[in-house]
Order: C-alpha cells, then sequence, then structure tokens
C-alpha cells in the first residue's frame, strides 16, 4: 500500500512538471511574441522560401543567452523554444530520483541511457 | 506581407492544425508540416523545426493529464524511449545527407500509415500470457476502468522495440511524435491494451521529439518567428479539441478530416516525386 501511494505521489509531480514547463514556455513565447511583433511587426516577412538556417546567436546556448540581456525579441522567444525542450528532460530527471529512492536499480540505469543519449546528442549535434 | 499579418494567419492556421491533430489523434506535428509546406511555401527544413516544437508542446500537455490518472505505463514508457531516442538521433543523421523530395515522400507514406491506424477497429486483446522478459522488466501494470483497476501483461518485448526504433527514426527525420507506429508496437506487436497504448506513446513523444530538436534548433532549424505562432496556436488548437472531445461526439468528423489527410498525403508523395520541396 505503501508502494501504491509512492507511485501516486510520483504520477501527480511528474503530471504537474509537464504542465507547468508547457504553460511556462508557452507564457515565454507570448511575451517574447509580442514584443517581437512590436520590434518586427511592420517589416516584411524574412525569407522563410529558402533554408538559410538561423545566426548562431539563434542555435546556440551562449548565443540565446547572450542575446536575452541585450533584450532580442528573438531570443527571448528562443528562451521559450529552450524551456519547452527542458520540460520532457525534467521528466526524465524526475524518474531517475524516483527509481533511485524506490532502490529499482535496473530502472535508474535504463534511465540513466536515456538521459545520456539527448545530452550526448546536444552535445554531439554542433558537428 | 508584413511580419504582422504572415504572424496572424500562422496563429489561426496553427490553432486549425493543433485542433484537426487533437480530434483525429493524429498529434499537433503532423499536420503542421503539409499546413507550413503546402499552403505557406515555407521551406521544409523550418517546416521539421516547427513540427518538432509543436510535438512536444502537445504532446507534453496532454501527457499530463494521462499520468495524473494512471493510465500511463511510466516503466514500459521509459524502456522503449531507449529505442525511440537512439532512432531519434539516427533518424537526424540521416535527415543531413537525404534530399527533401525523398523525406517529403516517405512522410506522405507516414501520413497514409497514420490514417489507416485510424480506420481500424479497435479490439481490446484478452487473456494475454506475458513473456517471461517482460516480467522480468517490470512491465505488467494496472489502469483504472469503469470497474476499477485492471491488471494487464504483455509480451513479445523484443519485436516492440525494433518498431520502436523504426518509429525513431521516423521521428528524428520528420519531426513528428509518430505515435501511430508506437502505437503500432505496443498495440499489435506486444499486445498492450489501447488505452494504455495510446497514452504511453503519447507520454514518450515529448522525449523523443527533444532527442532530435537539440540537434536540430543547433543546425538553425527552429526560426523563432515561426515557433512562436505555431507553439501558440498548437497548444490552444489541441487543447480546444479535447474539450469538444469529451462534449460531442466526432465520429463522422474524424472520418471527414482522415479523408483530407489521406488527401494531403497524396498531395505530399506527388510534389516530392515532382521534385517540388
Amino acid at each position: 500500500m505503501e508502494l501504491m501511494n509512492e507511485n501516486k505521489k510520483m504520477q501527480q509531480l511528474i503530471g504537474s512538471t509537464l504542465r507547468i514547463g508547457v504553460m511556462t514556455a508557452c507564457c515565454i513565447a507570448v511575451l517574447g511574441g509580442a514584443y517581437y511583433l512590436i520590434c518586427h511587426g511592420s517589416e516584411p516577412v524574412p525569407d522563410y522560401y529558402k533554408f538559410h538556417g538561423e545566426p548562431s546567436s539563434l542555435t546556440s546556448l551562449s548565443g540565446i543567452f547572450g542575446g536575452l540581456l541585450h533584450l532580442k525579441a528573438a531570443n527571448w522567444i528562443q528562451l521559450g523554444v529552450l524551456v519547452l525542450m527542458l520540460t520532457p528532460i525534467t521528466r526524465i530527471l524526475l524518474s531517475l530520483f524516483d527509481f533511485a529512492h524506490q532502490r529499482d536499480w535496473l530502472y535508474v540505469t535504463i534511465t540513466m541511457i536515456v538521459f545520456l543519449v539527448i545530452l550526448s546528442n546536444s552535445l554531439g549535434g554542433i558537428l | 506581407m508584413t511580419v504582422l499579418t504572415f504572424t496572424i494567419i500562422l496563429i489561426c492556421s496553427a490553432f486549425l492544425a493543433g485542433l484537426l491533430g487533437s480530434l483525429t489523434g493524429l498529434g499537433g506535428g503532423v499536420v503542421v508540416i503539409p499546413v507550413l509546406t503546402l499552403c505557406f511555401n515555407i521551406d521544409f527544413h523550418y517546416a521539421i523545426g516547427a513540427a518538432l516544437v509543436a510535438s512536444i508542446a502537445t504532446s507534453s500537455g496532454s501527457a499530463s493529464a494521462y499520468v495524473k490518472e494512471g493510465i500511463t505505463n511510466i516503466r514500459l514508457g521509459m524502456f522503449l524511449e531507449i529505442a525511440t531516442t537512439i532512432g531519434a538521433v539516427g533518424g537526424a543523421i540521416i535527415a543531413l545527407w537525404m534530399p527533401t523530395n525523398i523525406i517529403a515522400v516517405i512522410f506522405g507514406l507516414v501520413l497514409i500509415l497514420t490514417s489507416a491506424m485510424q480506420m481500424r477497429r479497435k479490439v481490446d486483446h484478452t487473456n494475454v500470457v506475458g513473456s517471461e522478459l517482460a516480467r522480468k522488466l517490470k512491465l505488467y501494470g494496472t489502469y483504472p476502468t469503469k470497474d476499477g483497476e485492471k491488471k494487464y501483461e504483455l509480451t513479445n518485448v523484443g519485436g516492440g522495440f525494433s518498431v520502436m526504433l523504426g518509429a525513431g527514426v521516423l521521428s528524428g527525420l520528420l519531426g513528428i511524435g509518430s505515435g501511430a507506429l508506437k502505437v503500432l508496437a505496443m498495440d499489435a506487436a506486444m499486445k498492450v491494451p489501447f488505452k494504455v497504448s495510446t497514452t504511453t506513446s503519447n507520454f514518450m513523444i515529448g522525449v523523443t521529439a527533444v532527442a532530435s530538436a537539440v540537434v536540430y534548433i543547433q543546425r538553425g532549424y527552429i526560426a523563432p518567428g515561426i515557433a512562436f505562432p505555431i507553439m501558440i496556436g498548437v497548444l490552444g488548437g489541441s487543447l480546444f479539441g479535447a474539450r469538444l472531445l469529451k462534449r460531442l461526439d466526432v465520429t463522422v468528423l474524424r472520418k471527414i478530416f482522415v479523408f483530407a489527410i489521406l488527401l494531403v498525403a497524396i498531395n505530399m508523395i506527388y510534389n516530392g516525386i515532382m521534385g517540388k520541396f
């Protein structure tokens, strides 16, 4: 019964994390987006019809965070995207702690593998 | 066209895409790609970036409720995420050298598979005898039904795992959740109850999409000017869709939409073969 309650608590926590993460990301995107429209709303649409790739100020962590301080609207939107991406990752870490707490080492290993795949991918993604 | 008008039209289209995705059960990302490429003529790369954002947002948003209700099998999802994330990494690498027109054709084929899966009759497996491996991995679970908690067992872990690898590759390549393949792996191969399959698939989509999103954002696929209208619109549309689903019977509506999706799929394949992307 104890374990059942623990499981229920974890389900609630994971559920809330997902909801709060998505809502935070969406709020940042709304604010950043509104600010983006104030700055660039009357300009013509950028050339999305051919792929150029976004500049490095919008594709790397240092670039994105650097632009936040200079109040660049596009960077604030990217922050929203980053928070959105962190939501499932946070969920993985929560599960990791939960499995460790239950002393379920098999699932600690499984969760760790998933986390490492994502981590190595984000480090190696620049290649 | 100014950025302002572009953004407003994009938010409205994304809202419809999210609504369509949630009413048909196809997911947010799938509808975003044809809308951006066919209606707006936006480059396929940017469309993939936007679809990833949409997939993560809708998956995490709706998974939240199912996890709380205890329908999602978290262990099963976690275990299969090994396959989908590794697959997604592979897919993102393949996308580097594969021509966009071929990616468009593959996308059309996945769309057809997805629609076909929606038409299928949903019958739950009864008296499944679970395999030894599934028991060792603690994949058996329970889920709430009208008559209280119901226990289930599952089988063919290897088969399900391989199909998940494929689902991961497609997610990485196309930026979509490929929920249909995930459900196929759990429902058809592993004999997991349908409700558990769909909710666990939804739960896994966020993590799978993130595994490739970390690559795509660094390659410059995610344009802020497209990402924010898509995120807001798709999320709003799918929340509205979830409300509608509770209130009215959408069987007929769903059939019309699935038919519309089939037409879109044919259009994508045709344009891909003609080299329009």
